[in-house]
């Protein structure tokens, strides 16, 4: 999948295509609003990572021409500009979603993956990965066939995260998908959470499904065929 | 330094383009001029009908005296007209050379002359004289008119009725000439618009320098107001003494010393505070990555520098996001968006985010009551996040929070957190809404929280315009208060 990243930070630039590379994706930097505008109107990209501030034509006025143009690739917005009118702007626009530097590298990659989703794409009613099974309809979860005991809130972190298996989640992302929590808070909820959700998962079984990325979230994945 | 004063003002006209504006000085010396101008005119033209009036009266009451004394010639001789010639000639004769200058005529009732005083045909001709006058009385009107040559005269006709000589009635024409009185009124008129306009400018030299006077201590006082600089903030100016008007500006000036000297002080104690807060990540951030470096190290162990750094730099983002918060909410551009919301589903909704944690310290959560209300959900969620999670911080194994809504009247609701936690010390309290400050327990009991939750509950309730109160008691509990008014 080809992605367009328009900025004019270099580090930045270089970090998101190393990023986004290893992550299986085809990067393209442009650090200039009219470059990335062609690029944009040229290529076949799947969603365009945009600056807002630019050095020659700003975020907004290349969002604004490319829908003019009727391109409808969507746009993830990535800018320091925090305020809620400029998210509003952001969104009144056209674009996808809107987000605010210092932003993890993750939640972007998160976010990235839920624009990507989005359309005709159906939910699986069941997952299932080594010996856990869930069943999202009936709400029952079980690892080696034996029923596991969790409160709502536990069955659905635990649904997301078998969800995006072999993706990273942060914290900020968990919360705001499973307590609809938007704001960052200091706390660590979401650590506690977890934690309870894998004693009653992971202690039964020898095969430990939940892992964390440190510094940067959770992950459910089956490591059992690797080796650390 | 007048000069320099001067330019300043000169150039904040310019910049705030209000240059049309008089200056005081120039809008007083108008006002000085033009009320003088007004009064000086004013009592002139009075001057001036006085002095007419009076004239006129004068040489009324010359006229009828006149008039009299010919009567009492006309009683006396009443045939004899050479008597009458001799005495009109005489008596108008005299007075060619003196002031008054008059002329007389008698007539019958036919208008036949019988007597005048010589070349007064050729000054006045009989037919311009008025109808007699009925009754001679110091009241008593004549006429003025032009004579041939130009002269003004002052015109009389009376009729002599009981002194008939063959039969026939008698008719006096007295003409007064009235140049003299003209002279003396228009000498008058020039001399009171020489005074009108010498006053006039008199009195915009006197009101100028009145003025320049009346202003000095607004000059003086906006040099002192000039001498406050930005490291001078402790200094008043009230302490002078002013006149009363000018006093009251010092008096606005010391307040808004006073009150940028309170913001200068806690901007520059939240530098000092943000610095240190700044520090201790970066310090971290720093040292791992120069000791990772001094040395080649297995892949592990960079693993490690790095996941480490990570947490930092979480640390300073949720600083940053929370410091950005508190500034827009400063500047108040951070957009309220009120919704009716129900408190109590709020509530529960921020008390299941809890749940996992309560459960794990065992610590109980009730809640309690409802109520609906005008708020933005987010900022009501994040407010009693923020409280909640310091509630769990402080509160032990064990301990219980209660969440008590409570409706005050129709538009109030009041929403208490208690818990029974560790408690603030009395000293702490005051401080607890201050950016950054943190306790000395609450630096050892949690080290890293950032000292920005309160003062983010407190932004919020500002813009919700209601209050946050907290009560507490060391090692028994705290209890937090939120009102929306």
């Amino acid at each position: 999948m080809r992605v367009l990243v328009v900025e004019d930070e270099i580090k930045t630039g270089q970090y998101l295509k190393k990023g986004l590379t290893e992550h299986g994706f085809m990067v393209d930097v442009s650090d200039r609003g009219e470059d990335g505008l062609h690029l944009a109107l040229t290529g076949d990209y799947a969603v365009i990572i945009l600056d807002v501030m630019l050095p020659d034509q700003d975020g907004w006025s290349v969002i604004a021409e490319l829908r003019r143009m009727g391109k409808q690739t969507p746009v993830i917005f990535l800018t320091a500009r925090d305020t809620l009118q400029d998210r509003i702007k952001g969104l009144e626009l056209g674009g996808d979603d809107y987000v605010v530097k210092p932003f993890a590298f993750s939640e972007l990659l998160a976010r990235l993956r839920t624009v990507l989703r989005r359309g005709p794409d159906r939910q699986p009613e069941s997952i299932r990965i080594a010996d856990l099974e869930i069943d999202f309809h009936r709400h029952k979860a079980t690892r080696n066939k034996k029923r596991l005991d969790l409160s709502p809130k536990e069955f659905l972190l635990l649904w997301l995260l078998a969800r995006h298996t072999g993706e990273v989640l942060t914290r900020t992302y968990i919360s705001e998908q499973v307590w609809d929590i938007n704001f960052d808070s200091d706390t660590n909820v979401v650590d506690v959470a977890i934690l309870r959700l894998r004693k009653k998962v992971d202690d039964p079984s020898s095969v430990k499904l939940i892992h964390t990325i440190r510094g940067v979230g959770y992950v459910l994945e089956d490591r059992s065929d690797h080796i650390e | 330094m007048s000069s320099k004063t001067d330019q300043i003002i000169l150039n904040n006209k310019k910049l705030f383009g209000f240059s049309t504006a008089l200056s005081i000085t120039k809008r007083l010396t108008i006002l000085y001029a033009v009320s003088v101008f007004i009064l000086l005119a004013i009592s002139s033209v009075f001057l001036d009908w006085v002095l007419v009036s009076d004239l006129e009266k004068e040489d009324h009451q010359f006229l009828i005296s006149e008039i009299q004394s010919l009567r009492v010639l006309l009683r006396e001789n009443p045939e004899n007209i050479n008597a009458w010639r001799e005495e009109v000639e005489r008596e108008t004769l005299a007075s060619a050379s003196a002031f008054v200058k008059y002329y007389v005529r008698i007539l019958d009732e036919d208008s036949q002359t019988l007597v005048e005083t010589p070349g007064m045909k050729e000054i006045i001709s009989p037919l311009s004289f008025p109808d007699p006058l009925k009754i001679i009385s110091p009241t008593a009107k004549g006429i003025k008119k032009k004579g041939h040559d130009g002269r003004p005269l002052l015109l009389i006709t009376a009729l002599v009725e009981p002194y008939r000589y063959e039969g026939k009635k008698r008719f006096i024409h007295i003409a007064l000439d009235m140049s003299h009185e003209d002279a003396i009124i228009s000498d008058y008129r020039k001399k009171m618009a020489i005074i009108l306009f010498c006053g006039v400018i008199l009195s915009a030299i006197i009101g100028f320098a009145i003025t320049k006077e009346g202003l000095r201590p607004l000059k003086a006082i906006a040099k002192a107001f000039q001498g406050v600089g930005p490291e001078e903030l402790q200094k008043r100016i009230g302490l002078t003494q002013w006149p009363d008007e000018v006093a009251i500006l010092a008096g606005a000036f010391d307040m808004m010393l006073e009150r940028l000297e309170n913001s200068f002080t806690a901007l520059s104690q939240f530098s000092a505070n943000l610095a240190h807060e700044l520090r201790t990540p970066i310090n971290n951030l720093r040292g791992e990555a120069e000791v990772a470096l001094c040395r080649a190290r297995p892949a592990q162990e960079y693993r490690q520098v790095l996941e480490s750094s990570l947490e930092e730099y979480g640390r300073l983002s949720r600083m940053i996001e929370n410091l950005l918060f508190l500034a827009h909410a400063d500047r108040k551009d951070a957009l309220v968006r009120r919704s009716l919301i129900s408190v109590h589903k709020e509530v529960e909704a921020i008390v299941e985010f809890y749940e996992a944690m309560a459960e794990e310290k065992a610590i109980k959560v009730i809640c309690s009551g409802t109520a609906a209300l005008e708020a933005d959900p987010i900022l009501f969620r994040q407010a009693l996040s923020n409280i909640l999670s310091n509630a769990f911080q402080y509160t032990p194994e064990g301990g219980t929070i209660t969440v008590t809504i409570k409706k005050l009247d129709n538009s109030s609701v009041c929403v208490d957190i208690i818990d029974t936690g560790i408690g603030i010390e009395t000293k702490d309290l005051p401080n607890i809404f201050h950016r950054f400050y943190r306790s000395e327990r609450a630096r050892i009991h949690y080290p890293q929280g950032t000292g920005l939750g309160f003062s983010i509950v407190k932004s919020i309730m500002d813009l919700h315009g209601g209050t946050v109160s907290v009560k507490s008691e060391p090692m028994k509990g705290t209890t937090v208060s939120l009102k929306f008014l």
